[in-house]
């Protein structure tokens, strides 16, 4: 029994990216979202969109929601999409869409996207020839364990231990070493996060700064710097050379990912 | 000091999804490039419920831990 307005017949269109001289061949073979329909090519004039045909009824509001809360299922979805952007953008000039861009029908993406191509050609041009690199800077924070020694204890005649006298008052003083430390080295380690995104701003063509993510428990780590940067291809070498340089530097812990097509960069462009 | 091993460290062209951690991805895909608005979910990340929703997924993608600090970050 179907419903009279089954949504579930309703197909929507999901945009991976825009492209110049599409090359359809890295996508064919690629499942993408749904295993309803192929990737396939949605000519806009000068410009190519990648697209696929789904099922509206899976990508509503509500869906959405649920699928935020199911971290295997938001993975499912972050590594398909990004399968089909980073296979397009391999082989052609593409503007990567943030996931879920979905539009009712062909022809209203196609308008749609249309309207924005002096935006996509502003964009194409800005990270021709770029790519982006994460970089992330931890402070490894100073052992909380006391370099004082322990309090003695002496036993009193009653058999009761109790502490020596003034042990209160080293007792705070410890903490307040302890404390002071801490801050010390959280100091340090956000100056050398700054140190670091200023070199190396120097370097790329743009920068910008995401949130820092929280550690597990099991890592003592604090990320003082979650930065992204738009680099030139040609100072790749570079700006692996500079990520060395500012580990012996700095003497902090400096992760680089990448390269990744230029999510963080596409955004703020205006025609 | 220990050379942090990235997930994808060659010069090549940007890869495909093997090996990239999940917070790494859903930053760029989910939090940035939006450059145009769709018909179905206009920018998700910029839906405050969605958001919330992502920032609790987050935090447990990451073990469940408190902020580093207590006013909830540094920067």
């Amino acid at each position: 029994m179907t419903e009279p307005d089954a949504p579930s017949d309703t197909q929507a269109t999901y945009v991976f990216a825009v492209c110049r001289n599409a090359d359809l061949s890295a996508v064919a073979e690629l499942p993408g979202v749904t295993v309803d329909a192929p990737v396939t090519a949605l000519p806009l004039g000068k410009l190519t969109a990648i697209v696929q045909s789904v099922r509206a009824a899976e990508f509503t509001d509500e869906a959405w929601q649920a699928r935020l809360s199911d971290q295997q299922a938001l993975e499912r979805y972050a590594r398909a999409h990004h399968e089909v952007v980073s296979a397009v953008a391999a082989r052609c000039p593409a503007v990567p869409l943030p996931m879920a861009t979905l539009y009712h029908g062909e022809d209203r993406a196609r308008e749609a996207l249309s309207q924005e191509e002096g935006r996509f050609e502003a964009v194409l041009k800005r990270i021709e020839r770029h790519t982006e690199w994460g970089l992330k800077v931890y402070a490894t924070p100073s052992s909380p364990v006391d370099t004082a020694p322990a309090p003695v204890h002496r036993v009193t005649p009653t058999g009761r231990s109790s502490p020596e006298p003034g042990a209160g008052l080293a007792y705070l003083n410890r903490k307040r070493d302890v404390q002071e430390r801490r801050e010390r080295s959280t100091d340090e380690a956000l100056r050398a996060a700054d140190l670091v995104d200023a070199e190396v701003c120097r370097l790329a063509a743009a920068s910008r700064r995401l949130r820092p993510h929280p550690q597990p428990s099991a890592d003592r780590r604090v990320q003082v710097l979650n930065a992204t940067y738009l680099v030139d291809e040609r100072r790749t070498g570079e700006l692996a050379l500079l990520t060395q340089t500012l580990r012996d530097r700095t003497g902090a812990q400096i992760e680089l990912s990448g390269p990744w097509v230029p999510y963080s960069f596409v955004g703020e462009v205006q025609p | 000091m220990t050379r942090q091993v990235v997930p994808w460290d060659s010069s090549g062209p940007p890869v495909g999804p093997i090996g990239v951690p999940l917070v790494d991805l859903l930053d760029r895909v989910l939090a940035t490039g939006v450059v145009i608005s769709g018909d179905l979910v206009i920018a998700i990340a910029d839906v405050p419920l969605v958001r919330l929703s992502l920032h609790a997924l987050l935090s447990s993608v990451n073990d469940r831990v408190p902020a580093p600090w207590a006013d909830g970050g540094p920067l």
